[in-house]
C-alpha cells in the first residue's frame, strides 16, 4: 500500500516538476533540468525504494531528451555533446537512487541486529529474574498448603501454570529468532513417547492414552532432538486433553513411511472446522469455543509446528474418521546398521 | 530419618530462596549452613563438613561446575544441582564434573527434599555389590551368573545391553549422563560413532527387561540428561 501511494506521489511530483520547467524551458540551462530532475529521482528513491527509483530515473531520461534537448519533441539528439549530458544523467540517477536505497537498508539492517540483540538479553534476564520468585513463591504456597490451606494450593497451581506462560513465550522468541540450540541425534520413538508419557503423568489424560506401534515389533529410530521432540507430542496430547470429551481415549500412534517417522495424536473432540485448520498453528490462535479457563494462551499447537519446522520435520493437521482430529508430527526416519551397532563393542572379546 | 542429625549446605546467591530452602531442610529436622558465593560455599564446606550441598547454577563469582570440580577435589560430598531451564549442556557438564543429581526450577520443596533424602540415603549404603542379585518387582538381575529374568524367564541380552543393565543397576537412583555410561559400558573400545547407538541400544533393553517400554519401571529416561534405574 505504502508503494503505490509513494509511486503516485512521486509520479505527480515528477510530472508537476516537469511542466514547470518546461514553461521555463527558456531561461534554463540543460544543466539545471538535469539537476532538478536528478532531485525528484533521489526523492523517489527514498520514498519507494530501488524499483521507483528506477522507474522514475528512467522517466526522468525520456522526458529529459524529449522536452529539454533540440530538436524537441522527439527522441533525436542534435548535438552530439549532448549525448554526453544524457548518458551522465542516466547514470548519476541510477548510481545515485541504488546507492542511497543500499544505505538505508544497511542502516535498517543494523537497527534490526540492534534489536535481536536486546531481545536475547531480555528473554534471558527475563528467564532468571521471573523464574527465581516464581520458586520463591511456588516454595512457600507449597508450604501453606502443606498445613490444609486451599488458597495456597490455587497459589501453586497458578504459578505452575504462569512459568509454563513464561517458558512458552522464551522458547517462542528464540524459535522466531532462530536461536534455539537443537542437538539433531539419532533417537527411539520409544524414547520419545516414554518421555512425553513421563511428561504428563500425574495429570487427568495420562490414564486416557493409549499407545500403537507397529505390529511387526519393529524399532522406530530417527534423527530428532528428543527434548523439543517430546515436548511436540506433550503439547499435541495437551490439545487433546483440552479439545475432548474426559472420558475418552487419546491414541498415540508410531509408524514409519518411507523417509519419515509418523508419530499422530488423536482424539475424539469437535475436530476443527475446514477454514481454521492452518490457523490452529498461529500464536495465540484459539478456537471461538474454547473454555476460557483452559490454561493456556493459544501457544502450544504454534510452538509445536515450528519445533517440528526446525528439526527438519513437519506438523499437519487431519479430520479423523468417524470425528475429531488427528495431529500428526513427521519427523527423519534413519536406518540401522545392525553391524557396526554391535561390532561397535566386542570385536575386542 | 536419615536426614534427621545430617548436615546440609544451600549455596544460592538468592537470599529468598536460601530463606525458603533452609526452613524446608530445618523443618526437616536437619541442620543448615548457608553461602551466597562460590568462595563463601568453598570455605563454609571446609569448616562444616556437611553430609550434602545444594548447589545454585549461576552464582556471581563462578560457574557451577567449576564449584563442582573445586568440591570434588577434597570431598565425596553428595552435590545436588539447582538449575534453571534451558540450561541442558550445562546440567550435563556439571554431572560430568561430578554432582550426583539436579533438581530443574521451580520446584516444590517437597520434590527437593525427597532427592536430598535419597542422596543421603545412597551415600550411607555401598554401591549394589556386583557378587549380589537384585529384585525389582518382576525383574531379577543375577551378577554372578550374568542372568536376567522377568517374571521368572530367562531374558537374552546383548553382550552391549548386559553392559548397560549393570552400569545403571549397580547404581540404583543415581542419574547417568550419556558420557559415563559410554565410557562404563564401551570402555575405550569405541569403534566409529558408538556413542549414537546408546540410545537405541536402551531402547532395545527396554524392550526386553519392560512389560511396557513407553512407561518404564527399571531404566527410566532424564531428558537431554542420561538415565536413571529405578530405586
Amino acid at each position: 500500500m505504502n508503494r503505490i501511494r509513494a509511486a503516485l506521489i512521486w509520479g505527480s511530483v515528477l510530472a508537476a516538476t516537469t511542466v514547470a520547467l518546461y514553461f521555463a524551458r527558456v531561461d534554463l540551462d540543460k544543466a539545471h533540468v538535469a539537476l532538478v530532475l536528478l532531485l525528484v529521482v533521489l526523492g523517489a528513491s527514498a520514498a519507494g525504494g530501488r524499483a521507483l527509483g528506477l522507474v522514475v530515473a528512467a522517466t526522468s531520461f525520456v522526458l529529459f531528451d524529449l522536452l529539454f534537448l533540440a530538436p524537441y519533441g522527439t527522441l533525436v539528439v542534435a548535438n552530439p555533446l549532448d549525448w554526453l549530458v544524457l548518458v551522465a544523467f542516466l547514470v548519476t540517477s541510477v548510481v545515485a537512487a541504488q546507492l542511497l536505497v543500499r544505505a538505508q537498508e544497511q542502516t535498517e539492517r543494523a537497527r534490526l541486529h540492534e534489536a535481536d540483540k536486546l531481545k536475547d538479553a531480555l528473554i534471558a534476564s527475563v528467564s532468571h529474574d521471573l523464574r527465581t520468585p516464581l520458586t520463591t513463591i511456588k516454595a512457600l504456597a507449597h508450604d501453606l498448603s502443606a498445613l490444609g490451606d486451599e488458597r495456597a494450593q490455587m497459589i501453586e497451581v497458578e504459578a505452575d501454570r504462569l512459568n509454563r506462560f513464561v517458558r512458552d513465550l522464551l522458547d517462542l522468541s528464540r524459535l522466531s529468532a532462530g536461536a534455539l540450540p537443537l542437538q539433531i541425534e539419532l533417537n527411539a520413538v520409544d524414547e520419545l513417547i516414554g518421555g512425553a508419557l513421563q511428561a504428563v503423568e500425574g495429570t487427568p489424560v495420562a490414564a486416557r492414552i493409549a499407545v500403537e506401534f507397529p505390529e511387526d515389533g519393529t524399532l522406530l529410530v530417527g534423527r530428532f532432538d528428543l527434548t523439543y521432540a517430546i515436548r511436540v507430542l506433550v503439547n499435541l496430547i495437551e490439545n487433546a486433553e483440552k479439545y475432548s470429551p474426559s472420558e475418552s481415549v487419546v491414541t498415540v500412534r508410531a509408524r514409519r513411511d518411507g523417509p519419515r517417522l509418523l508419530i499422530s495424536v488423536a482424539d475424539r473432540g469437535p475436530g476443527v472446522a475446514a477454514a481454521e485448520t492452518e490457523r490452529v498453528f498461529t500464536p495465540f490462535y484459539r478456537t471461538p469455543d474454547a473454555p476460557s479457563d483452559a490454561g493456556s494462551a493459544g501457544l502450544g499447537l504454534s510452538i509445536a509446528r515450528r519445533l517440528a519446522d526446525a528439526q527438519g520435520g513437519a506438523l499437519g493437521y487431519a479430520a479423523r474418521e468417524g470425528g475429531g482430529s488427528v495431529f500428526t508430527l513427521q519427523l527423519p526416519a534413519a536406518d540401522l546398521d545392525e553391524a557396526l551397532a554391535d561390532a561397535a563393542m566386542f570385536t575386542n572379546h | 530419618m536419615p536426614e534427621a542429625s545430617s548436615t546440609i549446605l544451600v549455596v544460592d546467591d538468592e537470599a529468598p530462596i536460601r530463606r525458603v530452602l533452609g526452613h524446608a531442610f530445618a523443618a526437616a529436622g536437619m541442620r543448615v549452613l548457608e553461602a551466597a558465593s562460590a568462595r563463601d560455599a568453598l570455605d563454609v564446606a571446609a569448616a562444616g563438613r556437611p553430609d550434602i550441598i545444594v548447589l545454585d547454577l549461576g552464582l556471581p563469582d563462578a560457574s557451577g561446575e567449576e564449584v563442582c570440580r573445586d568440591l570434588r577435589a577434597w570431598t565425596a560430598t553428595p552435590i545436588l544441582v539447582l538449575s534453571a531451564r534451558h540450561s541442558d549442556a550445562e546440567k550435563v557438564a556439571l554431572l560430568d564434573a561430578g554432582a550426583d543429581d539436579y533438581v530443574t526450577k521451580p520446584f516444590s520443596p517437597a520434590e527437593l527434599l525427597a532427592r536430598v533424602r535419597a542422596l543421603l540415603r545412597r551415600a550411607r549404603a555401598a554401591d549394589i555389590d556386583t557378587g549380589s542379585t537384585i529384585h525389582r518387582g518382576e525383574l531379577e538381575i543375577d551378577f554372578v551368573k550374568r542372568a536376567v529374568k522377568l517374571g521368572g524367564t530367562l531374558v537374552h541380552l546383548t553382550p552391549i545391553e548386559w553392559e548397560l543393565l549393570k552400569a545403571l543397576a549397580t547404581h540404583p537412583g543415581r542419574v547417568m549422563t550419556h558420557q559415563q555410561l559410554f565410557r562404563k559400558v564401551w570402555r575405550g573400545r569405541e569403534h566409529g560413532d558408538a556413542q549414537q547407538y546408546l540410545r537405541v541400544h536402551v531402547a532395545r533393553l527396554r524392550r526386553k527387561i519392560e512389560r511396557d517400554p513407553v512407561r518404564p519401571q527399571h531404566i527410566l529416561t532424564e531428558p537431554a540428561v542420561g538415565y536413571r534405574f529405578g530405586e
